[in-house]
């Protein structure tokens, strides 16, 4: 009696199954298909490129989407079929080995690792996989292996950058930075680069810098305690504020966004990408972005792995202003003029921001 | 009797493993609804998760080793819930484990193996049980319920760690005691010493240790615990009816303080492992998660120790072949945890999963069960 009960429940469910796998039968076929042709074109030895990224989508609107727009850019511009390029989404920080091992095991030829964290399994797998080139988006490089670049940047120029025009656009004499943690240098970079470039243009100025108190999980992803530190300094007199870290970062900017005379007296300066497409609800305050050009620099690492020159060790991508977009007509000539004075001063080495020394 | 006897027991072991495979099932059919919806083929994801678990050497190799730690975390929560306390705070007693353990696994230069990984696996079960048994008190002597004082305790837990690696020195400012000055900018401890690493069952690229040796013999010994020692019949009739147990002479004070140490312990254990014998060392992005997934595998595995295996194998093989799964049908590897939550859902909710495979009312003696009793004892 009870055996034949449950018998009906699997012959239901076996049914249930099928029927779903019926529905997307017409999606499968050429799924069956393009998966037996990448696998022809691995042992054909076609040029493939595969991208890990750091725990997180690969739609973050931040690092890894940059860097995977780097790979769809140099695929088209290099002619590779869709099937090869491919992405693992990484789930937990003890999985890169694996996920990279995943490209290496299906004949990948460059390996793209998104973010610091994936620098010593990245630099594991070169030493074992001489013939693959890997990227290290955001990785410094302390030896210099063949196979792998490093592409990092000069955090601090870019913050310098913001701070000429943060100090240039303030009437109160006081700005303001709502930072992710310490515990990553990079934003300590932008910080020290920002502060650098407001006293550039104006030596007495007061920059409220707050860092955010909490562990690395949580720096990046407390919205909440942006919007009110960057409240707090409005309060304080701050008329510009940037907002360097991850979705924290943009919690600053949106506060600042709604705020009593936002792009009139009171403006905001996004991070890493142009965050003008990234934040919508910023566009009221944001006039730019203190940016690292990571899909270029991706684009530049494969084309010339692809050439056969792949520059082993680090490699500086190029940091840079955002486009002022609605506010292109409020920053005046003399300052455009100067942001592009400073950016060629910091390119040269002949103005220092002080940060690292 | 004595032959009706295996019968009698196997029918049972089968009546506990029906709810849990249903809930499963119920999540993946639930699963590959999504996947349609979303426009994805699940048959080509499920094929590549299954490929991803189990296909070769490599596939099996990550599911195992995504197991051992889901074993200990999970055991630590089932054993909580044997004496009516939830615990949440496996993932903060993880992180301490993992802090105590590599403490001694990069101190003690010179120790022979066999003595320095022992005691540095013991490091992070003291690290575990002492993190465990805070709540386990505070309960004890002023009421403080073990949930919300374990949740606090995570919070405590991953900003004690984050600040035991932290790399100030780069800015001046003092850096955390386990820091790796070698590591510039880096937060993070320098690698464990050769002599406190678990050795390699199978080495790289395959990366398996002998640890789940040590969860296996830990699921042994809790089942030994609870089902065959005078201490582990307390816990249980404290976990029934605690009143009573008091009535009857049980020291339900020290049982609890005891139970949630042990608790402690198991998921301090997970976390020595994880460090001794994966990573090799501590960083802040190594955090407590498995904690959190060890609520469910307990619940998934009925709280008892053999389910818990059961069940931290199926979470292993989910997150093992999550990669190849993306990899393979362009799935987002989020749907692995959607699945996982979803098998939270209908495990802790065995009426839905009643409802939807329409099984009969449940008899008296499947409403005593786990989950039941923890929430309804105390």
């Amino acid at each position: 009696m009870k055996l034949s009960r449950i018998t009906t429940l699997v012959i239901f469910l076996t049914t249930l199954a099928l029927l779903l796998a019926a529905c997307p039968a017409p999606a499968a076929v050429p799924a069956a298909d393009t998966d037996a042709g990448a696998a022809d074109s691995g042992a054909a030895g076609e040029f493939k490129v595969g991208l890990v990224t750091d725990v997180g989508r690969v739609n973050d609107r931040s690092f890894n989407q940059s860097a995977w727009e780097g790979v769809t850019a140099s695929a088209e511009g290099l002619g590779l079929a869709e099937d090869d390029i491919k992405y693992i989404e990484t789930q937990d920080a003890k999985d890169y080995a694996d996920n990279i091992q995943q490209f290496v095991d299906a004949g990948y030829n460059v390996i793209v690792t998104v973010g610091f964290a994936l620098g010593d399994a990245t630099n594991v797998a070169a030493k074992e996989n001489p013939d693959v080139f890997f990227i290290g988006v955001d990785q410094f490089q302390g030896e210099t292996l063949p196979n792998v670049a490093g592409l990092i940047f000069n955090e601090d120029h870019s913050g310098y950058l913001a701070g000429v025009l943060a100090g240039s656009l303030s009437k109160t004499g006081t700005i303001a930075a709502v930072l992710g943690t310490d515990l990553v240098p990079p934003v300590v970079a932008f910080n020290e680069g920002y502060v650098a470039g407001a006293k550039s243009v104006n030596a007495d100025i007061n920059v409220i810098s707050t860092y955010h108190p909490g562990e690395i999980s949580q720096a990046f992803v407390d919205p909440e305690w942006g919007a009110a530190t960057a409240k707090q300094a409005l309060d304080q007199g701050a008329d510009v504020i940037f907002g360097a870290g991850g979705i924290t970062g943009n919690g600053a900017l949106q506060e600042i966004a709604t705020a009593d005379g936002a792009g009139e007296t009171v403006f905001c300066i996004g991070v890493d990408t142009d965050q003008w497409n990234t934040v919508p609800a910023a566009h009221p305050c944001l006039v730019s972005s203190a940016m690292k050009l990571i899909t270029p620099g991706v684009v530049e690492l494969v084309n010339m792995a692809n050439d056969g020159a792949f520059p082993g060790g680090n490699y500086f991508g190029k940091a840079d202003l955002a486009p002022f977009h609605d506010f292109d007509d409020m920053i005046p000539q003399e300052l455009k003029d100067l942001l592009e004075e400073t950016k060629a001063g910091l390119i040269d080495g002949s103005i220092d921001t002080g940060y690292g020394n | 009797m004595a032959t009706a006897f295996p019968i009698a027991s196997l029918q049972r072991v089968l009546r506990a493993l029906f709810i849990p495979a249903l809930a499963l099932l119920a999540a993946l059919l639930a699963g590959a609804i999504v996947m349609i919806l979303s426009g994805d083929d699940p048959l080509a994801a499920y094929s590549g998760l299954f490929q991803g678990a189990f296909g070769d050497g490599k596939g099996w190799a990550r599911t195992i080793r995504k197991t051992v730690p889901f074993i200990l975390t999970g055991l630590s929560v089932a054993l909580a819930f044997k004496v009516s306390l939830f615990n949440i705070g496996a993932s903060g007693q993880f992180v301490i484990g993992s802090v105590f353990a590599v403490a001694v696994g990069v101190n003690f230069e010179g120790l022979p193996a066999f003595i320095h990984l022992p005691l540095a696996l013991i490091a992070g079960i003291v690290g575990g049980m002492l993190w465990g048994a805070i709540p386990g008190f505070l309960k004890v002597y002023t009421g403080a319920h073990e949930v919300i004082v374990t949740i606090m305790l995570n919070y405590v837990a991953s900003l004690f760690a984050g600040w035991t690696v932290y790399a100030g020195g780069t800015q001046g400012q003092t850096p955390g005691p386990l820091w790796d000055r070698t590591a510039g900018a880096i937060s993070e401890t320098q690698d464990v010493l050769a002599s406190a690493q678990i050795p390699w069952l199978f080495g790289p690229p395959y990366r398996v240790h002998y640890g789940i040796f040590i969860a296996l013999a830990a699921a042994i010994l809790i089942w030994w615990l609870i089902f065959k020692t005078p201490l582990g019949f307390e816990m249980r009739t404290v976990g029934h009816n605690m009143r009573a147990a008091s009535y009857a002479g049980i020291r339900v004070n020290f049982t609890i303080i005891l139970t949630m140490a042990l608790a402690g312990g198991l998921a301090g254990l997970a976390g020595g492992i994880e460090t001794l014998g994966l990573n090799h060392k501590f960083a802040p992005e190594f955090g407590g998660a498995v904690g959190f997934d060890g609520i469910t595998v307990a619940l998934l595995g009925q709280t008892h120790p053999f389910g818990v295996l059961l069940a931290a194998f199926m979470f292993g093989a989910l997150d093992g072949g999550a990669a190849t799964m993306q990899f393979e049908s362009g799935v987002p590897a989020d749907i692995i945890q959607i699945i996982q939550a979803l098998v939270l859902a209908f495990v802790a909710a065995p009426l839905i999963i009643r409802m939807i495979f329409r099984l009969r009312q449940q008899t008296q003696e499947e409403a005593a069960s786990a989950v039941s009793t923890s929430w309804g004892g105390s």
